[in-house]
């Protein structure tokens, strides 16, 4: 009796398994729940559609919690494990991961979509490591209707001026956002302070993502490095304990003060600077270009999204600046499918493959030909890469093995300040002596 | 006979002691050696002996002491709110629960979330622009604290965790309460005890060996408390919420620090048995001969 249920059972476990191993596949390790996830499933369904695409080389794709990734990521890879043939690296990671990943051959057409400063971001020791998939950079968005209003009135313009000179030392007059420095975007901040003025039409005038987060690091670093800071000279010693970093850990202090940012945002990254910002009550933001496509979709955010306008960030002393780091996909060493994966990989490197995934949400930094094509229905990727060329920079040491590690030490240091936890100068003695000490 | 019977559990027992040793002896003395090593995610199968340096480091990094100190207050804390807010909804409750059973399931259902959803349930709940707390305090006061800053992030936490486990608390005691025998009461009742007078020297006492058993466990839940602080607001402005799990997972895996990481598990683990020890050796101490 027992019999006639078990053996279909055990026929059925031994098919399915046999179908299985039939059908091995190029596992790919995506960056899970946002516009790149939605990118590559696109891009993966199309690749598996192509008639010449074996079976055994179909892409599968894996994902798990973002939170924790490159942790997860680096156990993985440390253990030489084989559950997946293609994972992500990002620029400020190579290093890490390099060693248990195998360079990859794009192709001559790779420079043609590209361009060479983008390719560049995943590139260690000479070596291209990945497809860049993803450009990350930083614009500042900012509601054009206040500023606008702002520019167009004397009274307010007067009360700008009062403001900046209580809270900056400096009577200042209101720019255009294309003319913002750091200190004309703080004033333009406190202005649109309910706390500093009454009269403000949104709570905040803006938004700091103060989380002890290592991206907020990041994000951050556009200020000090436009007043001339860098991890090291060239020397190789410090120079985390500058002015320049002093002036930006500052200003980030006094805005937190004076109420010119949400008194949470020292729990705030991504999602809820994004949800401070799409309320309306909050004038200014220095995020992520990924945000642009949520953030100026009406369906998403119908407050903001008419009003919302983006730029490059401001500048300093120094010049303008953005961090800029590239997403990409390698190749795992220990994977079970390496040729499969060097054929996704290459195919994923052409203009073909790229309008797909950039119509489908993701925000390669492409160039020439491969820009065009896409330019009508992504036109944020246009500024990306004049952006990144122009106002791109990556701080000396921050593509070594030990640069997530710095920019975790400089997120504990630096958000211990600003959470008054500690000094400037303890927070900054602490930076200093510890990533002395990782960057050796 | 009796050899054999000795024979034949040696044999079941096996499995389980084959078990235990795979997954708890080998991870452990993995942990001790690596604790002695320079080791790091490049070289994890081939670590490099080097003495005690890393325990040195740890008792000598400031943020350990404090992830301590942490730990502690968390735990002493939230076990002894869960422990007495219990204790008293289990007894205030009890008529009402004893009539309709059923509520205690009603009572039971934040325990039954993970912990990790918890903190990230009240990420939302307490931001400003799209949590349903700061909306009514704006609508009502004009203003809502800032729950997560560093001034105020640790009573949060409290009072999550409070939130979350109070329910077991109360299951134990309600079940110790419903289980104290009706002729203890009733002879006391006769004597003239009631009330208060009733409660502390009648049923207290009776409740007491609950009452360690419950603080006892919900200090050990608080002491290691990990996922509902890290998804809410991970290890704090310069390092301020750091629980002692966290400095571990910090350490492991965003500093890649492997050695040290794994110097502070190892020294948790010998203050946590010596602890164990000692209750153990008061509770026999006590215990009439």
């Amino acid at each position: 009796m027992k019999l006639r249920y078990l053996l279909p059972a055990v026929l059925l476990g031994a098919l399915s398994t046999a179908s299985m191993s039939a059908q091995a596949a190029v596992t790919v390790l995506g960056w899970p729940g946002g516009p790149e996830e939605t990118a590559l499933r696109a891009a993966a369904k199309a690749y598996n559609a192509l008639p010449d695409v074996a079976a055994e080389n179909k892409v599968e794709l894996l994902f798990f919690s973002r939170d924790g990734f490159y942790d997860k990521l680096a156990a993985d890879l440390a253990a030489n494990t084989d559950a997946f043939d293609v994972n992500l690296i990002a620029t400020y990671s190579i290093g890490r991961y390099a060693p248990f990943m195998e360079p990859v051959d794009l192709g001559a057409g790779a420079k043609d979509v590209f361009g060479d400063a983008v390719l560049s971001t995943m590139q260690y020791e000479g070596k291209q490591f990945g497809v860049p998939t993803d450009l990350s950079l930083h614009f500042m968005y900012y509601r054009s209707d206040l500023i606008d209003a702002l520019l167009s009135d004397d009274a307010a313009k007067a009360r700008y001026s009062e403001i900046a000179e209580k809270y900056l030392g400096k009577a200042m007059q209101p720019k255009k956002p294309e003319d913002w420095s750091w200190n004309d975007w703080a004033a333009t901040a406190l202005y649109f302070t309910k706390a500093v003025n009454s009269d403000s039409p949104t709570r905040y005038g803006t938004v700091l993502q103060m989380k002890n987060l290592l991206f907020n690091m990041m994000v951050f670093q556009s200020l000090p490095r436009a007043y001339g800071a860098d991890w090291m000279d060239a020397d190789g010693n410090i120079t985390v304990d500058s002015d320049a970093y002093k002036t930006g850990l500052e200003l980030y202090r006094k805005l937190l003060d004076a109420g010119a940012t949400p008194k949470d945002s020292l729990s705030y990254e991504y999602p809820e600077a994004n949800a401070a910002f799409g309320s309306g009550q909050v004038a200014t933001m220095l995020q992520w270009n990924a945000a642009a496509g949520d953030l100026l979709s009406t369906e998403k955010n119908p407050v903001v999204a008419s009003v919302t306008k983006t730029m490059a960030p401001p500048s300093g002393p120094e010049g303008r600046f953005t961090h800029v780091h590239g997403l990409g996909l390698g190749i795992n060493k220990s994977g079970k499918n390496k040729e499969g994966a060097q054929k996704f990989l290459q195919w994923l490197a052409t203009a073909d493959a790229m309008e797909i995934y950039a119509k489908a949400g993701g925000a390669p930094g492409l160039t020439g030909p491969a820009l065009d094509a896409v330019a009508a229905e992504r036109p944020d990727l246009v500024p990306l890469g004049s952006y990144a060329s122009q106002y791109g920079y990556v701080m000396r040491g921050a593509t070594s093995a030990s640069a997530l590690s710095v920019y975790e030490l400089q997120a504990k240091a630096f958000t211990g300040y600003w959470g008054d936890v500690k000094s400037l100068d303890d927070a900054l003695a602490e930076a200093k002596s510890g990533m002395a000490e990782l960057l050796k | 006979m009796a050899n054999e019977s000795l024979k034949e559990n040696r044999i079941l027992a096996t499995p389980v002691v084959v078990f235990l040793l795979a997954m708890l002896g080998f991870p452990a003395v993995l942990d001790l050696i690596y604790s002695v090593s320079t080791v790091s995610f490049e070289n994890l199968r081939d670590p490099t002996i080097s003495g005690f340096g890393n325990y040195r480091e740890v008792l000598g990094d400031p943020y350990f002491w404090s992830a301590v100190s942490f730990s502690t207050r968390f735990g002493l804390l939230t076990a002894a709110l869960e422990t007495a807010l219990g204790l008293f909804l289990a007894v205030f409750l009890a008529p009402l629960i004893h009539r309709r059973f059923w509520l205690m399931a009603i009572f039971m259902m934040p325990m039954i979330i993970a912990p990790s959803m918890m903190g990230l349930m009240y990420r939302l709940v307490l931001h400003e622009f799209v949590g349903p707390l700061p909306y009514y305090l704006f609508e009502f006061f004009g203003e809502s604290p800032a729950f997560l800053s560093p001034q105020l992030a640790f009573r949060t936490l409290v009072v999550i965790e409070t939130l979350q486990w109070t329910p077991f608390t109360l299951l134990l005691f309600y079940t110790a309460y419903s289980s104290i025998p009706n002729d203890i009461r009733e002879a006391a009742k006769v004597d003239g005890t009631r009330g208060l007078r009733l409660f502390t020297h009648i049923e207290l006492p009776a409740l007491l060996p609950t009452l360690v058993v419950a603080f006892g466990i919900r200090f050990i839940d608080g002491f290691r408390v990990f996922d509902n602080i890290y998804v809410l607001i991970g290890s704090g402005a310069g390092g301020s919420s750091t629980s002692l799990s966290i400095y571990i997972y910090t350490a492991f895996f965003k500093s890649a620090d492997i050695g040290k990481a794994l110097a502070a598990s190892v020294l948790l683990f010998v203050v946590a048995f010596g602890l164990l020890w000692l209750v153990g050796w008061l509770l026999k101490k006590r215990r009439p001969a």
